[in-house]
């Protein structure tokens, strides 16, 4: 296997779980934002699409030691091994290339009109990150909309029945953002120009996005945290989202760890 | 039938030589004179025929409408530099389709970029009957002109025009021909299956390109991205959305 | 053989060898020509862009700026549009309340404005019979002049005191002047607006301070934050807000230095995510702040310089007339030492003991009341209680403490003297009785409204006038309004939505969407200095609607006579405008924010304004949305106490004049003496027989709308698996509850009060208070769309509460119930 060349930019994102309160907004961000379908019964998560989907989490513990929290899931956009091993779970997948890494973003994107609606990618995304469409969410006629299809953007392409879809990291906001910086004459953005819908959204600041490769980026400096961890990081999928949790029974939620195994991150 | 004449096949020539092929051939076109319709050949170059001409004469005509503009409209009037301002001709160009200050590209114009000359209804400009109609039709009542976009890309695709022609310098006739230069505005012709228009998937029926703005489709970014950049510039992201 | 001879089929050869031929021929012919190939090109490219997949249309990115008025939280939102279509709600950054956040609710917006089946699109008429939903379109003139005239007709029987408004908008605002203006000019008294808890704390503010104002608290600077139930992270307050708040104290050196304690029976999302939890019995907060105002006196922890300076009635005193009364001191040290709080609220009494030190020491401790989101009205003596405790801790109008301001200085509408005939019926009082010599701290009491509609055989109501409010769907009385209403025999709704208020109207005068309207906030909820709010018409109504106050003035000008002498505006952007002009006379406010340095890290002083002249200001207002004061400019503490004695009383002297006389006991109130007068704690549920061993709780969640806005469809995805299955909602009971009751989780259940029974889905959580069951509000609509109607169950129908002491609302936090398997 070739060596891959990672001289762009990594696009990652810092979710400080400490910070989240659950509120739901990156949710409902993500799905304005992304033209996500809504359907009456949007309690059938089996049914339901969420590319931002929030799980509580729960300490276990007896009333009234009883603590909640919050994972915010976005898709993890994993990367290769960068040994020339594996591919992002979902890319190695692929029968018909609808799904691929892009390697000046480190974003894996998801082409709706080439997905043949396999499902493979969604059996193999370790994140359940991945939703298919069962129905035309917006169409002109049953089961939607009642002019709520005025409210879709024109940046994201609306999806059809029988397809794959899942967070972009608002890849058309990267192209908004490159397109203005272009208008100023200028090649490279700064930080903060591109920002995903989720973390611009986050009232409590949640969510720090930004370029990993760039060690000025708040990210960068924000991963090496004591506090910072992956879900499911001994599948070594490379995920670049990150999250930050003082509380240990969350890390220790975040992988399969044996009991007594040394959980990632700070004891406290 | 078949045993009725004997060929010549029974001549002393040696089977299979030049002679001998050449006998066969005069006897048969003497037997296709006197019977022709006898002859499976000739429905074989019937069907033949007729299918050829259905799919290279009649399917192009019927696949594609013909649609003529609302209004006529002459780009060569409207690129004179008498009359529009612009050093160079892209600069005249984006008088009408330009950048807004977000990077974004107007587009065809709204009738207000219309209006900044064709201010008054009362006094047309010039004196060609279809500004008359313009006036008549769409000025006075300040409405949009519904114009067929020959270049509208399918949903799916992402296309901004600044990288391309701001920093890739790209020249608007590479992909749009030129139609600046155009008295009046060609047919709009519609793809009646795929909703799109002819300009967008081939001029040409085979997808024979002679002019770089012969058609748009995904090889022809795919092939100028290949060629004159990074291989990563070919991402699907990049070009999709 | 001549070929004449043969038949025509033979002489043309048309034989089965030639048809294959020909089909040959043209197969091969046809693969030659571009036809499969293009047509298989092109199907493909069809079922790619299926017709029936929309396509949005693009055009020109542009940003509105504007005010959310979803809540009277006042966010500052920018709204993204293409071309005329809005396509997206985000944050302002530019904006003070909330640097760049927002609620899910204000995210979720553009569902409101976009989603047609929950919209009015027209004045509508009832044609079928009440609740059936059956309306004909009609014109805004037939409404109008259909309204005018039955009105009229109520004032020329002299009878306009069967006039009555029912009013959701909040308090402060425009809307509800001159709604009240509408009704008191005709002669009525009943304008009645929907409380909430800010009311509440106004109310307490005003007992103990003496200043009617804005209840502020300064959660950015504080380093300690008792909350009182208050759902800080449930949408208390500004949510936008609330939250960015609570993003400072989770960042950087305030991580460690900030300590947040929620006092709530349930493990919520702000007590899970508090420092600390401390779960109280429901309705027994006002026993645990009394308890560490306890521990706080004794071990001498008080602010002795605020104490002795600035109040009043902490010691023991005489009155003028010679009198011993006991001071909040005595009352306190006497009845809540930690032992006793223990057995009132089920806390550890040591752990009160911790809890008072650690608030007492804390550099600037501040208690915040307001029970869940705060938009249902919250218990008086609760609040008196923990604004005492602020004051103990001198934390009044102190940065870090709570502020109580004065009201905005908008500029009164010109007064009129009502006419003879209407100061006669003015003077029959209120229907609700809500501020009358029973009730002097109410302003309005729903339940005493359906209360006397029911009793008596007609209606005492005649018309009712419904603003921006859903009360059959959100009052917490078990279904007594809904009854009451069903006995009214005229019904107006300005609502913009198909809710459950209107399907029961017989007359719909739709206002437009919150984003096709100007309107204002005045001083958003708990916001700690004073802000203006305007919001802006983000996109044109989309249907045939009419901003409310436009129809009111409209309204008051077809009636004529005093209504419309009192309304001499043409419409209501010119009301607003009149009412700014007092925010100009002061002269020190600011209408634009940068965002680079919070109003609450500026210090006091006063900055020149931008503007020149008034007009200047009202487009600067326009544009921006927003004009507000430094905060702390009114820290002017004995100004701040407008009390008999000019000082923050701990003994309400005003408590003390307006109930003297009053039977108490017929109050609720069971306290006696002295003590009525100083903030304490009222044990006010109600007790069912034994055969109702568990009480009810009802909760409110951030990402679940339970007002008179309609829950947008896409907060329906944030919401979790044990809180919404299909059709039913959960209820959370605590394992233990749940063992002995026998019901496990899943398990379909009926939870049952004297006051009637609803169905429920059990939700075993650890977090839930041994011997409560807590059900989500919001839930349980019988109108809007498919996203809404019928999904689970509403906790309002079956509560079975007491009157909240000195109040007189229904206690609606505490109502005892049983659980039967289903």
């Amino acid at each position: 296997m070739k060596e891959i060349k990672t001289s762009g930019n990594k696009y990652g994102m810092v979710i400080d779980l400490d910070k989240c309160t659950g509120c739901g907004t990156c949710m409902v961000a993500c799905a304005s934002e992304n033209n996500v379908t809504v359907r009456a019964d949007e309690s059938d998560k089996e049914r339901s699409i969420a590319w931002m989907q929030l799980y509580r989490i729960n300490n276990g513990e007896k009333f009234p030691k009883t603590q909640t929290g919050f994972f915010p899931r976005p898709c993890m956009q994993c990367d290769e091994d960068g040994n020339g091993g594996h591919h992002s779970p979902c890319v190695s997948v692929c029968v018909s290339t609808a799904t691929k890494l892009d390697q000046n973003t480190g974003i894996v994107s998801q082409i709706y009109t080439r997905c043949i609606g396999c499902r493979y990618c969604q059996a193999a995304c370790p994140y359940h990150a991945r939703y298919f469409n069962w129905w035309d969410g917006y169409s002109y006629f049953k089961p939607f909309p009642d002019g709520l299809e005025r409210s879709l953007s024109p940046e994201v392409s609306p999806r059809m029945r029988g397809v794959v879809e899942k967070c972009s990291f608002c890849h058309h906001r990267l192209m908004r953002a490159k397109d203005a910086a272009y208008a100023q004459g200028r090649r490279e953005l700064e930080e903060g120009e591109y920002i995903t819908a989720c973390a611009e959204a986050c009232p409590v600041q949640a969510i720090t996005f930004g370029d990993l490769n760039n060690p000025g980026h708040k990210v960068s400096e924000l991963i090496k945290s004591p506090y910072a961890f992956r879900l499911l990081e001994k599948l070594n999928t490379k995920p670049k989202v990150y999250y930050l949790s003082s509380k240990e029974w969350i890390r220790r939620m975040a992988d399969n760890y044996l009991p007594g195994e040394q959980v990632k991150g700070v004891k406290l | 039938m078949e045993n009725e004449d004997h060929s010549p096949d029974n001549s002393t020539e040696p089977a299979g030589s030049v002679k001998h092929l050449f006998h066969e051939l005069i006897s048969y076109l003497i037997k296709l004179n006197a019977a022709p319709l006898s002859s499976g050949l000739v429905y074989f170059t019937a069907g033949l025929a007729a299918a050829l001409v259905i799919g290279w004469v009649f399917f192009p005509i019927a696949l594609y409408s013909n649609d003529v503009q609302p209004v006529g409209f002459s780009h060569a009037i409207h690129t004179n530099p008498d009359i529009v301002d612009g050093e160079t001709e892209a600069e005249r160009c984006a008088y009408c389709h330009g950048f807004r200050d977000d990077g974004s590209f107007t587009g065809i114009p709204a009738l207000s970029k219309c209006m900044e000359c064709h201010d008054d209804p009362e006094s047309p400009l010039g004196e060609s009957p279809e500004e008359k109609r313009f006036i008549e039709e769409y000025l006075a009542g300040q409405e949009e002109i519904p114009w067929h976009k020959y270049y509208t890309q399918p949903d799916c695709v992402y296309f901004s025009h600044i990288p391309h022609v701001k920093n890739g310098e790209i020249e608007c006739k590479t992909c749009h021909g030129d139609h600046g230069a155009m008295d009046s505005l060609p047919a709009y012709k519609k793809n009646r299956i795929s909703g799109y228009s002819i300009n967008i998937w081939g001029e040409n029926i085979i997808g024979y390109k002679t002019n770089t703005w012969d058609r748009m489709k995904m090889d022809d970014c795919a092939e100028c991205h290949t060629k004159n950049s990074h291989e990563e510039n070919n991402d699907c992201f990049v070009c999709h959305k | 053989m001549d070929p004449k001879d043969k038949k025509i089929t033979e002489r043309l050869g048309i034989n089965r060898r030639n048809f294959i031929m020909l089909a040959v021929g043209g197969a091969i012919g046809t693969a030659l020509s571009p036809l499969p190939w293009k047509l298989t090109d092109d199907i493909a490219i069809w079922t790619q862009n299926l017709p029936w997949v929309p396509v949005p249309a693009t055009g020109e990115f542009s940003y509105a700026k504007s005010v959310c008025t979803l809540c009277p939280g006042g966010c500052g939102i920018k709204v993204r549009k293409v071309d005329d279509r809005a396509v997206k709600i985000e944050g302002r950054t530019d904006f003070p309340v909330n640097p760049g956040g927002i609620c899910p609710l204000g995210m979720g917006g553009l569902q409101l404005l976009y989603n047609e089946k929950i919209r009015f699109t027209s004045p509508m008429k009832r044609v079928g019979a009440r609740g059936t939903g059956a309306f004909q379109t009609i014109t805004w003139d037939e409404a109008l002049d259909t309204l005018a005239e039955r009105i009229s007709g109520l004032r020329d029987k002299g009878n306009i005191g069967t006039l009555a408004a029912i009013d959701g908008n909040h308090s402060g605002s425009t809307m509800p002047v001159i709604i009240e203006r509408f009704l008191k000019t005709l002669g009525s008294p009943n304008y009645m607006r929907m409380q909430t808890s800010q009311d509440t704390c106004e109310t307490a503010a005003y007992i103990l301070t003496g200043t009617r104002g804005n209840v502020g608290y300064d959660l950015e600077n504080a380093d300690y934050i008792l909350s009182f139930g208050s759902g800080l992270l449930e949408g208390w307050g500004s949510p936008g807000r609330v939250l960015n708040a609570w993003g400072l104290w989770k960042s950087g050196d305030l991580r460690d230095s900030v300590h947040i304690v929620q006092v709530e029976p349930r493990a919520s999302n702000t007590a899970s995510r508090a420092d600390s939890w401390v779960p109280v019995k429901p309705g027994t907060e006002a026993a645990l702040a009394l308890g560490i105002a306890h521990v706080i006196i004794k071990d001498n922890l008080y602010n002795s310089d605020f104490v002795e300076k600035y109040s009043f009635g902490f010691d023991d005193f005489k009155s003028a007339d010679g009198v011993d009364h006991k001071g909040f001191k005595t009352l306190v040290l006497e009845k809540y030492p930690p032992e006793k709080v223990e057995e009132i609220t089920g806390l550890d009494a040591g752990d009160i003991r911790i809890l008072a030190r650690d608030f007492a020491n804390a550099s600037a401790p501040l208690a915040v009341c307001g029970r869940g989101k705060g938009a249902l009205y919250g218990s008086l003596y609760e609040s008196t209680a923990v604004l005492a405790l602020n004051a103990l801790v001198g934390g009044i109008n102190r940065k870090g403490g709570i502020f109580i301001n004065e009201p905005l200085s908008v500029a009164g509408l010109p007064v009129l003297e009502p006419d003879i005939s209407a100061k006669t019926a003015l003077d029959k009082g209120r229907i609700d009785r809500a501020g009358s010599s029973f009730f002097p701290f109410s302003q309005s009491l729903f339940n005493n409204l359906a209360e006397s509609v029911l009793k008596e055989n007609e209606s005492p109501v005649d018309t009712l006038l419904v603003f921006s409010a859903n009360p059959l769907f959100t009052i917490p009385d078990a279904g007594d309004f809904r009854k009451a209403l069903d006995k009214i025999p005229f019904i107006a709704s300005f609502s913009p939505y198909r809710d459950e208020t209107s399907m029961v109207a017989d007359l719909i005068l739709p206002d437009h969407n919150y984003l096709e309207k100007i309107d204002d906030i005045a001083s958003p909820a708990g916001l700690q200095y004073n802000l203006y709010g305007l919001s802006a018409q983000v996109v044109k109504p989309l249907y045939d609607t009419k901003n409310s106050g436009d129809a009111v003035i409209e309204l008051a000008k077809k009636i004529g006579g005093p209504a419309e002498n009192a309304f001499p505006w043409t419409e209501y952007e010119q009301v607003l405008k009149a009412r700014v002009e007092g925010l100009y006379e002061i002269q020190s406010g600011l209408t634009s924010y940068d965002g680079s340095s919070p109003p609450w890290q500026r210090s006091g002083s006063i900055v020149s304004p931008s503007y020149s002249d008034f007009d200047r200001m009202w487009e600067e207002i326009k544009e921006n949305g927003l004009w507000y004061q430094q905060p702390y400019t009114s820290r002017d503490i004995e100004k701040t106490f407008k009390t008999q004695s000019g000082k923050f009383e701990f003994f309400s002297s005003l408590i003390a004049s307006s109930l003297n006389g009053i039977d108490t006991g017929a109050l609720g109130i069971k306290a006696s003496g002295d003590e009525i007068c100083i903030p304490h704690f009222e044990d006010a549920s109600l007790k069912a027989d034994d055969s109702f061993p568990l009480r009810m709780y009802p909760y409110e969640l951030i990402n679940l709308s339970s007002g008179w806005i309609p829950n947008p469809p896409y907060l329906n995805k944030t919401l979790l698996d044990d809180q919404l299955k299909k059709d039913q909602s959960f209820v959370d009971i605590n394992p233990d509850t749940a063992e002995q009751l026998g019901i496990k989780h899943g398990d379909m259940i009926f939870i049952e009060s004297p006051q009637g029974r609803i169905q429920a889905l059990v939700n075993i959580f650890e977090g839930a208070m041994p011997g409560i069951v807590f059900m989500p509000l919001g839930f349980g609509h019988s109108a809007y769309d498919d996203f809404l109607r019928g999904k689970g169950s509403n906790p309002n129908e079956i509560i079975f509460g007491g009157k909240d002491p000195l109040s007189g609302q229904t206690v609606w936090w505490d109502t005892p119930v049983r659980v039967i398997k289903a």
